[in-house]
């Protein structure tokens, strides 16, 4: 991992506009990534993971989705002023994405090989023959076996594990510098998705490629991430390393997120703890700390007021009243 | 929206949604403004046909030769029949001045006839009714006509959906719960008839049974209720086989409720939802239905008019008396456009499927 | 393959054997009906039509002998028009409403796929508003409205077109236009609002976003991803769609005088002439039924979801 930033968000915000009010899916969201880092972005369904990454590469369905700001910088460029065929050049090229669940995410009207070589046909200007062999290799590489004959299946022809084999294969297939996986284990079976993470892990170390991996399971973060996000309601509330954001928890989210992991280490039978109450809808919410309901450290001020964020010498960045600077009244 | 009395409000002020699935889909109908208007529009048809026999209109089968093939008019049929006179009077006289004096005797005579004509209007009761959207070839009110024509269209769509939907539900019930060897043979029949052509089975009964009078009626309904219960019931089953294992019916099971408690408290109102856009959507669809036999002349007989009687009545003259043919029909158009805007927005409305969808 | 094209043809035989059945009773006891008591017929004609109709023979071997006619393809004589066979009538008749019927289906496929997609692509602006308004108005206005008032416009009021006929007639090929618009319509509207509403569908679907994800030009995605998947309900839906035109020819011809099954058919169901309805109703459920199959199979080649085994 170097030092060379590059994917930058800043400030990035989504809006829907739905019957019930505007959905604040994202509301402020900043991050950098690191050249062929790991950052993991966790939280609880429903906080804005999969539309921040969306967002990243303009692909909100729109209407009833808008970026209403922020920037997002890529390579010194922002993304989300690019001229739709130019930002095409770098999806899936520069820039590919796995979703949740294989088993929707491949096109059971065409074969794989067509789902693949077209990416690369597209990208890297090959001829179809060309294409088709690099598709068999990095199927081969994905752990498919006897990709010769596979490749001209239909994807309802492959299991769920191997489905997202595919589709990791086809998103690699071009090399692309950064990978962005939205809960790419959580449709599959428990022991499939430890395969598919080592995969995952083994060839983007290899090929150098950037991943953010989007999970709500704190346990998967612990293991292949370098850095870390906790979002909470359209918000990145903690962030930093993932070894010292484990060691030491800052925000009460992520504290509570942290506590009600399941750990071999320490004696069972004590209750696992978990956060109560229910994550708010971001429906026209309030300016005050969407986590305050179920937090047990909430102060006035954080019915009132969202907190800065408080930045920590070793790079960890917190948004909480606990640790703010600019104390209220 | 801040302070929403009775309504139920999170930490944050915001509505929480636990609303039952009624509240939720009146909700999202009253949102849906094509789906009121359609409702509206029904509701008007609906109170108009039932308020007929003391609505002030004419009686539906009186014919009046004297006025036959009126125009809709706000004036009496009198003053129509003066004014046509008038009118060709003062033709005839534009021609005269011009120097057309061989038409001068022609002139005369109506000149003359004119009187006799404002006597007879004077001396008839009947010229000063008003037939506000004309009369037909035996001179019968097309407003009253399109009324009552309405109610009978109305009533085959009526009870022709409420027969479809009940035979459907026991049926699809009955195979939906029994399953097995019952379900399989009742699901046979099911797709034995769905293979039928539907409409001529109907045409072959009315041809069979149709006789005059009221009585063919009654045989338009035995005939399209006893084709059109095969989706309902279709619909039913799927909707029980996927009930039957859930959580609830299991537990009313172990408190010691027998099967047909069961069906009827539990699983019938679960798909009273699908129930009802069924029905919306079948509704205008049997009223199309009989109407398309009765503009074949199979269905619904003379005195009794149903709105395709009138069309096809209306047909028979159009050229020269279009609104025969434009009333019946228009008043059948908007029912229908209603029906089916209505029946969209409940079936967005009720679907459970759709309720997350922008 | 062959094997399940073999058990969907042996599934087609209930239907038509009650179809047939069906067929032989209605005609043996329907009310009115020939044999039934209501007509005063003097004796001689009586005793010749009880020998034509094999009437001295038991229930069973009138059945098993009008089954056997009937798998030989022949449906009988008119009752009505005595020196016609049923089968003399249909064949006369068929070609004009086969005509009629397969310009009606393909006028409604290909321009209700366009406009549904034409729709769906300009989800909310004027063109899908105009078209769905189109559509709403096919599906809520019946055939026999729509056909007088094409007649009154187009024929009496503008004379653009005959106001009925055949292309045998004077007029022509201009004699189709018409009853081909009018008897299309409904099924225009239908395969637009369809296929519009699939194509919405699919366009939110996963493997839709995960084409978009792969950097794919918008016109790459709609042509190679989504129409393929969103027209196959349009491919199950001819089956109904045949079924209603069917059923649609039989207002359409009476209406613009056609001389096709459809308007014999009314003349057959008015005059009560039951071997003529019943043969014309055997004839319409088989090309019905194997209409259906086709369909079937044809949906069975195009998803390659479906595997024969
Ligand atoms: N197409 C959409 N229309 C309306 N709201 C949406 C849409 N997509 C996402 N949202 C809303 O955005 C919020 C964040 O969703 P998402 O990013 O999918 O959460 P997750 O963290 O589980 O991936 C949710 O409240 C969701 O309801
Ligand atoms: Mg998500």
């Amino acid at each position: 991992m170097t030092e060379e930033v590059i994917l930058r968000v800043k400030d990035l915000r989504t809006y829907f506009k739905t019957d019930e009010g505007t959905v604040k899916a994202v509301d402020g969201v900043s991050f950098d990534l690191h050249k062929g880092e790991t950052l993991g972005i966790v939280g609880e369904s429903g906080s804005g993971k999969s539309v921040t990454n969306l967002s990243i590469i303009n692909m909100i369905p729109s209407p009833p989705g808008k970026i209403v700001g922020g920037e997002v910088l890529f390579m010194d460029a922002d993304l989300l002023a690019m001229p739709a065929n130019k930002i095409r050049e770098i999806r899936g090229n520069k820039i590919s994405m796995i979703f949740q669940d294989p088993m929707t995410s491949l096109n059971p009207f065409l074969r794989i090989s067509t789902q693949m070589t077209e990416t690369i046909i597209l990208h890297q200007g090959l001829g179809k023959d060309e294409a088709k062999a690099k598709a068999i290799e990095m199927l081969k590489l994905a752990g498919i076996p006897a990709p010769e004959k596979r490749i001209d299946q239909y994807p309802h022809q492959f299991s769920g594990g191997m489905r997202q084999r595919v589709m990791i294969a086809m998103s690699l297939s071009c090399n692309p510098e950064i990978l962005i996986a939205d809960e790419p284990t959580s449709a599959l079976d428990v022991t499939i998705q430890a395969q598919i993470l080592d995969l995952m892990k083994d060839l983007t170390a290899r090929l150098g490629t950037a991943v953010i991996l989007i999970t709500h399971s704190l346990g998967v973060v612990a293991g292949m991430c370098d850095t870390l996000c906790v979002m909470y309601a359209g918000r990145v509330v903690e962030r930093g390393a993932t070894d010292a954001v484990f060691a030491d928890p800052k925000h009460p989210y992520t504290q509570g997120l942290i506590k009600s992991v399941p750990r071999l280490d320490v004696a069972s039978g004590n209750r696992l703890s978990s956060i109560r109450g229910q994550p708010p809808n971001v429906i026209d919410l309030p300016d005050c700390c969407p986590f305050y309901p179920r937090c047990d450290k909430a102060m006035d001020i954080c019915k009132r007021k969202y907190p800065a964020v408080s930045r920590f010498d070793d790079g960890r960045s917190v948004a909480c009243w606990l640790y703010s600077e600019e104390k209220l009244p | 929206m801040s302070t929403n009395i009775g309504q139920a409000v999170n930490e944050f002020n915001q509505q929480v949604a636990a609303v039952s699935l009624w509240a939720d889909a009146w909700r999202r109908l009253r949102k849906n403004r094509m789906a009121l208007l359609g409702l509206w529009v029904v509701g008007a048809f609906a109170i108009i046909t039932l308020a007929a026999p003391i609505l002030p209109i004419y009686d539906y089968t009186s014919q009046e030769m004297t006025h036959i093939n009126l125009p809709p008019s706000l004036k009496s049929a009198g003053s129509i029949a003066i004014q046509k006179v008038e009118k060709r009077i003062v033709e005839l006289k534009g021609l005269v001045d011009g120097g057309r004096e061989d038409l001068r005797p022609e002139m005369d005579k109506i000149r003359a006839e004119l009187e006799s004509v404002k006597a007879d209007v004077a001396k008839n009761p009947k010229s000063s009714k008003v037939y506000l959207l004309g009369t037909d070839y035996l001179g019968r009110d097309m407003l009253a006509r399109t009324i009552y024509g309405g109610r009978i269209s109305m009533m085959v769509g009526i009870i022709g959906t409420i027969t479809a939907v009940l035979i459907g539900i026991i049926i699809g019930a009955i195979a939906g719960y029994a399953g097995g060897r019952l379900d399989n043979f009742l699901m046979r029949i099911v797709d034995i008839i769905y293979g039928l052509p539907y409409m001529l089975i109907v045409i072959i009964l009315m041809a069979m049974f149709h006789k005059d009078g009221a009585s063919s009626i009654v045989i338009l309904f035995v005939a399209i209720a006893l084709v059109s219960w095969l989706t309902i019931a279709r619909v039913v089953r799927g909707q029980i086989i996927s009930l039957k294992n859930a959580e609830f019916i299991e537990a009313a099971r172990s408190m010691g409720a027998g099967t047909g408690r069961i069906i009827f408290r539990h699983l019938i109102p679960n798909t009273l939802g699908v129930i009802i856009i069924f029905a919306t959507l079948s509704l205008p669809s049997f009223i199309m239905s009989e109407s398309f036999l009765s503009f074949l002349g199979l269905g619904v007989s003379a005195p009794a008019a149903s709105w395709g009687t009138l069309v096809s009545e209306g047909v028979q003259g159009m050229e020269l008396y279009p609104w025969r043919l434009l009333v019946p029909a228009l008043a059948m158009t908007i029912f229908l456009f209603a029906m089916n805007f209505l029946g969209d927005g409940l079936r967005v409305a009720l679907d459970p499927q759709s309720k997350n969808r922008t | 393959m062959t094997k399940f094209i073999i058990r969907r043809l042996l599934s087609l035989i209930p239907t038509m054997f009650v179809i047939v059945t069906l067929s032989f009773f209605l005609i043996r006891f329907a009310p009115g009906g020939p044999f039934s008591a209501e007509k005063k017929v003097p004796a001689q004609v009586l005793q010749n039509l009880m020998k034509k109709y094999h009437m001295d023979e038991s229930l069973g071997r009138q059945y098993l002998r009008y089954f056997g006619e009937i798998l030989r393809g022949d449906l009988g004589p008119s009752f009505r028009y005595k020196d016609m066979t049923v089968n003399a009538l249909i064949k006369q008749s068929m070609p004009n409403s086969m005509l009629l019927g397969t310009l009606s289906l393909a006028l409604a496929v290909a321009l209700g796929i366009a406009v549904g997609i034409v729709s769906a692509l300009k989800q909310n602006k004027w063109q899908d508003y105009t078209a769905m308004s189109l559509a709403v108005v096919g599906i809520s206005v019946p055939l026999f409205v729509i056909g007088p008032l094409l007649q009154l416009v187009f024929a009496m009021q503008l004379k653009w077109l005959p106001t009925s006929g055949w292309i045998t007639d004077r007029a022509g090929l201009k004699t189709l236009i018409m009853p081909v618009i009018t008897l299309s319509f409904p099924y225009f509207a239908y395969i637009a609002r369809m296929s519009r509403a699939s194509i919405l569908e699919v366009l939110r679907s996963d493997y839709v976003r995960t084409a978009r994800a792969k950097g794919l030009k918008e016109s790459t995605v709609i042509g190679k991803h989504v129409l393929k998947g969103a027209l196959l309900p349009i491919v199950s839906y001819l089956g109904p769609a045949f079924s209603g035109i069917i059923t649609g020819s039989i207002v359409v011809e009476t209406i613009f005088l056609v001389p096709g099954v459809g308007k014999i058919f009314v003349q057959s169901a008015l005059n009560r002439d039951y071997t003529l309805i019943m043969g014309e109703v055997i004839v319409y459920s088989l090309i019905l039924i194997v209409m259906n199959f086709v369909v079937d199979i044809v949906y069975g080649f195009l998803d390659p979801r479906i595997a024969y085994k």
